[in-house]
């Protein structure tokens, strides 16, 4: 079925600029009622720290949806070699590199926060670098075909020629160059959305649990596993919903589809808004 | 830019299916709520019933769902359902504080706030103009919520916040609580997240195409919903009781077993031809 959407009509890539006009408005409400909670002290920390966590999951959210359309996703038409990208969807491709992005942020979390965004961006980049080599090798030495894009003549960072290698048929085939510098910027962004938004969850339960009585024997474990749990579950959402944005495949930073991207960006926005909001009152004082 | 792909007409119709999954699960919810708050532990079980039946709802939701052509796959609904989902009942087991009972109810209707949001981006704001897809989103968040509720029933016998986040020890007469040897606190949650949303997008992705039926995919439904219950029924022994792990285990096995054989009979059904391969071939013959 995802054969026939892969064809999307011609208003797709179309801004919707009511829509996204109350998306922001619904955000910056989702944003006034965590300052309005923290004011009246159902959450911790006093009135700016619960809207200063809710804006770094956002920032996190939006980063993670920017990062989405740098990912060159192949889908299944890239596991037969008839289109560019590596041969999966972007849920999994862009969990990956979040979640080893995420991994790699949480191992340095109490070495800083510059130390633990970085650790987050390079292990994310460092994933889709690893996965986009050994989906080049395994496309050229064993399909035997070459990396050819089928959306622009000319790679625009090399300047190597394409339409000649690409099949007939075919919307081109293998990783070029352009579309693995753009999977490893994708996994950068991703890692660094995804660590952004779980370190602003740690701090955020750790200020939270002293008001909560939850102290002593492993009360900091927890609050791993609740920062976790949720950024790794809001990454899904952003993801999935970029993955709508480009309806399943694009090629990378020169595919015509990367220009919705200020779309998705606008949907992350929101989404990370009722998502990060709900997050927060978890550990509401009730 | 849509166009919808007709997948099997037959049987029971989407709203039906969606109220029987939807009531057995907040039934089996309730028992096992009711039971945890009697202080019985051996009805745990009732957890992975409930999960059986809200992947049931929510098989039909992605079916429906899918026969629009989103673009991206159906693992990335399950995917999306559980994301969602977890938020919400992670939330709803915070509002335990109120009551234990209003746990399963709170959870459906947060998630289906969240769901109505997410969906409302999706159509409006990505501009996906798929007319189901506000109310699939919403009822996949309800969906994964319910089901991520049951499955943590069958691991820890509770749904409250407090006693999936700690654990209580009586040492040398006083009372302690651990949180990092908690479901939550230990990790555990991740793997019920992935256990139920790979059995809520699994059973359409494997059966869609031509010959697709509604008896033969709610049948790998609930095969997947056991095997998943299998793996918290093991986990579960290190929160229940030993006997009510055992009942959980010996519950989630039958299942499995029951609805892998009865999947396997309407596989051959549905099949236009079948070969009884054998691994090694006879040199003989």
């Amino acid at each position: 079925m995802s054969a026939i959407a892969a064809k999307p009509g011609a208003n797709a890539g179309a801004f919707q600029p009511v829509a996204s006009v109350i998306a922001i408005i619904l955000a910056i409400i989702f944003i006034g009622v965590a300052y309005f909670l923290g004011n009246s002290g159902i959450l911790a920390g006093g009135a700016m720290l619960p809207a200063q966590t809710l804006v770094g999951i956002i920032v996190g959210a939006a980063l993670i949806a920017f990062g989405v359309h740098f990912v060159p996703v192949g889908g299944a038409p890239a596991a037969m070699g008839q289109s560019p990208g590596i041969a999966t969807g972007v849920a999994m491709l862009a969990t990956g590199a979040g979640l080893a992005g995420l991994f790699g942020g949480a191992w340095a979390a109490s070495l800083g926060f510059g130390v633990a965004l970085a650790g987050g961006a390079i292990g994310g980049g460092l994933m889709m670098a690893i996965t986009c080599l050994m989906v080049n090798i395994s496309y050229v030495y064993g399909m035997g075909i070459p990396a050819a894009s089928g959306k622009v003549e000319k790679d625009p960072i090399t300047g190597d020629s394409q339409a000649a290698y690409k099949s007939q048929g075919t919307e081109g085939h293998g990783l070029p160059f352009i579309s693995y510098v753009g999977g490893v910027i994708g996994g950068l962004f991703g890692g660094l959305g995804g660590t952004l938004i779980y370190i602003e969850l740690l701090d955020f339960y750790n200020a939270s649990f002293p008001a909560l009585n939850i102290a002593g024997e492993g009360a900091s474990a927890l609050a791993v596993g609740l920062a976790g749990i949720f950024a790794i579950g809001m990454f899904l959402v952003i993801a999935v919903l970029s993955a709508y944005n480009i309806t399943g495949t694009i090629e990378g930073p020169h595919d015509p589809k990367f220009k919705r991207f200020p779309r998705a960006i606008v949907a992350a926005i929101c989404a990370s808004g009722i998502c990060g909001l709900v997050a927060l009152l978890v550990v509401a004082i009730l | 830019m849509s166009v919808k792909v007709e997948a099997s007409h037959d049987g029971i119709p989407h709203n039906k299916v969606m109220g029987m999954g939807l009531i057995l699960a907040l039934v089996s919810l309730y028992i096992a709520v009711a039971a945890s708050y009697a202080g019985i532990q051996y009805l745990a079980f009732f957890g992975g019933i409930a999960a059986v039946g809200a992947l049931i709802w929510g098989n039909s939701t992605i079916k429906k769902l899918c026969s629009y052509g989103i673009g991206t796959g159906v693992p990335s609904a399950g995917m999306l359902a559980f994301g969602s989902g977890v938020i919400a009942m992670l939330f709803a087991a915070k509002l335990a504080v109120i009551s234990p009972f209003i746990v399963p109810i709170a959870g459906l209707i947060i998630a289906l706030i969240v769901g109505l949001i997410l969906g409302w981006i999706t159509n409006s704001v990505l501009n996906m103009k798929i007319p189901v897809m506000t109310r699939s989103i919403a009822e996949l968040a309800a969906v994964g919520c319910l089901a991520l509720m049951g499955l943590t029933v069958v691991a820890t016998g509770h749904v409250t916040f407090a006693e999936i986040t700690s654990i209580n020890f009586e040492f040398l007469g006083v009372s302690m609580n651990f949180y990092d040897v908690s479901y939550i606190g230990a990790g555990i949650i991740a793997v019920s997240f992935m256990l139920g949303a790979i059995a809520l997008q699994h059973p359409f992705n494997a059966c869609l195409g031509p010959g697709e039926n509604q008896d033969r995919i709610n049948m790998l439904t609930i095969e997947c919903g056991f095997l998943s219950m299998i793996v918290m029924a093991v986990i579960s022994f290190a929160f229940v009781n030993s006997i009510a792990a055992w009942i959980s285990l010996i519950i989630a096995l039958i299942g499995w077993y029951w609805s892998y054989k009865k999947y396997f009979a309407l596989s051959k059904r549905d099949a236009a031809a079948w070969l009884d391969a054998k691994p090694f071939s006879d040199a003989e013959e």
